[in-house]
């Protein structure tokens, strides 16, 4: 670890871009995860492999038809939308009618046996073969003497613009009211007409769109291939202990925060301790602050 | 009558039924008031009118209509209402979203709901004075109001009151109880299930007792202000 390196600001500033694209991936997968539990109580497993199938949407629409990055974007949050949505109505639904009590062993049960038929039927379908896309946005600016490649830009921006258009969805919209309410006491929200099953499917839909929208965005990084979703799907877990499981503003906030830590570990820490980091922090959160970060002490989040 | 429930088996397995068999009638514009000893099913039963279980045997109508069978989204749309016993406010939603959710049902019906607020508020000033704070930054009393206000949003005819005093400080018991009493004036038909004998029975106009999930007395409250002791005494 060279220290002198901290005090030079172009390194610094150029590893927080860095943990700021980091960043806002995982907080797309952790908001989608912490929506996820938040609304059904279901820890989903299978996240990470939502993320890889946005990361076909995108492979396929943008390097195989040759269409714009925007399009794999869009292409990959419908699908995963549509994906989420049959999976719970299919998969969840039933399960939930029976459970009752064992219901979080009978969804870790679901979701992890869905993460590998998800994994073995891209496998089977797809190969083994990494597809990615090099570079989707060509160019690059210079700010001082930190460059920024536009497709970090992108990909930052496109982030925010999906966490932005979320957050007023949830906020100002009917369905995100429900939602909302539905999260908080959804025997209330039953009583006063919401249907909630029709809300618990439309938010594993968005969760699952959020990953999928994830994956499409970081092809560049992740090509696509069957178990993608491993890496991605570990550090949402982390990003939703780090926020508090099931508080979404708490999940945007984890999730840069760990993608800036991570930036920081991954230059100035050697290679044996990168991977350390990381478990170690939710050790340290589960340990002296298991609500999460950004909870109240003795709140629900 | 309003609400009437004949011979409902009903229970949260189908092995073990906690209701065997119960009628009730609640008529229109008057308060019926279920009291029973612990387990008696008081609370089953109106999750049972509620759709929260469905009767195995038995039906259950309202206005006429049979609703056995109907899923609890559904009941604010054939006019019944229903109070959830303990907190029920969204604690970190605003207290106008809260009752804006009440009016759910006519969501699209701006003009209706815009009617159902400005009469919540001329009711309780209160809640108009905090309608941008979250529900849950509201005093027990004030949540318990709120929870009143929302029930009323879209003008349903029946209300079904769970447990309504429970857990609350004496104070507030009181203000619950002329909270219902100004419902009652304002003709909503209502049952109410709770544990406060005493003052549930103050208010009721028709009282029915449960035990063991079967009817055991019922008649006009007049009947029970005198026999209260030796009814309550059986349960011991």
């Amino acid at each position: 670890m060279d220290l002198s390196l901290l005090a030079d600001p172009a390194i610094l500033s150029e590893l927080v871009f860095q943990g700021l694209v980091r960043g806002a991936m995982y907080a797309l997968m952790g908001i989608g995860l912490s929506l996820i539990f938040g609304i059904l109580g279901v820890v989903n497993f299978a996240h990470g492999e939502f993320f890889m199938l946005g990361t076909y949407a995108m492979y396929f629409v943008s390097a195989l038809l040759g269409l714009p990055f925007l399009a794999g974007v869009a292409a990959a949050a419908i699908g995963l939308f549509v994906v989420g949505v049959v999976v719970e109505r299919a998969l969840i639904e039933p399960l939930r009618q029976r459970a009752g009590r064992d219901w979080l062993l009978d969804s870790f049960v679901l979701t992890i046996g869905l993460m590998v038929i998800l994994q073995n039927l891209a496998l089977l379908g797809f190969g083994s073969r990494r597809r990615g896309i090099t570079t989707m946005v060509e160019g690059s600016v210079v700010f001082g003497n930190v460059t920024i490649t536009y497709e970090r830009l992108a990909i930052l921006a496109l982030a925010v613009i999906i966490v932005g258009l979320l957050a007023a969805y949830i906020k100002f919209t009917d369905t995100g009211k429900a939602i909302r309410a539905t999260a908080q006491d959804p025997e209330a929200a039953q009583t006063l007409g919401i249907d909630i099953k029709r809300i618990y499917t439309v938010a594993f839909g968005i969760g699952a769109a959020l990953a999928g929208a994830a994956g499409a965005l970081l092809i560049s990084i992740f090509p696509a291939f069957p178990t993608v979703g491993y890496q991605p799907v570990l550090k949402s877990f982390a990003v939703v202990i780090l926020g508090g499981l099931g508080n979404i503003p708490g999940a945007i906030a984890g999730g840069f925060l760990l993608g800036i830590v991570e930036a920081y570990a991954i230059f100035f820490m050697s290679a044996g301790w990168q991977s350390v980091i990381t478990p170690l922090i939710i050790i340290l959160v589960l340990v002296f602050r298991p609500q999460g970060l950004f909870t109240a002490q003795g709140e629900r989040p | 009558m309003s609400l009437k429930v004949e011979g409902v088996v009903s229970g949260y397995t189908r092995e073990v039924p906690i209701l065997k068999g119960v009628d009730l009638i609640a008529r229109d514009g008057l308060v019926t008031v279920i009291i029973g000893p612990n387990g008696a099913g008081k609370s089953t039963l109106l999750r049972t009118i509620y759709g929260y279980l469905h009767p195995s045997r038995g039906d259950v109508f309202h206005d006429g209509k049979s609703i056995k069978g109907l899923a609890p989204e559904h009941m604010l749309g054939e006019g019944i209402a229903y109070l959830l016993q303990g907190h029920s406010v969204f604690p970190r939603m605003s207290v106008e979203e809260n009752l804006e959710l009440g009016g759910w049902i006519f969501k699209r019906d701006r003009a209706r709901l815009r009617r159902a607020f400005d009469e919540v508020y001329a009711r309780f000033p209160r809640l108009k004075e905090h309608r941008r704070l979250n529900a849950g930054a509201l005093s027990g009393g004030e949540q318990r109001m709120l929870e009143i206000a929302r029930l009323t949003m879209t003008g349903p005819k029946t209300l079904l009151l769970d447990e309504p005093s429970v857990g609350l400080m004496p104070k507030l018991v009181d203000f619950v109880y002329e909270e219902i009493a100004k419902l009652k004036q304002d003709e909503f038909t209502i049952v109410v299930v709770d544990q406060n004998v005493k003052k549930s029975i103050e208010i009721a106009d028709y009282v029915y007792v449960l035990n063991l999930g079967e009817n055991s007395h019922h008649g006009p409250q007049h009947e029970f202000a005198l026999r209260l002791e030796d009814i309550i005494r059986e349960w011991l």
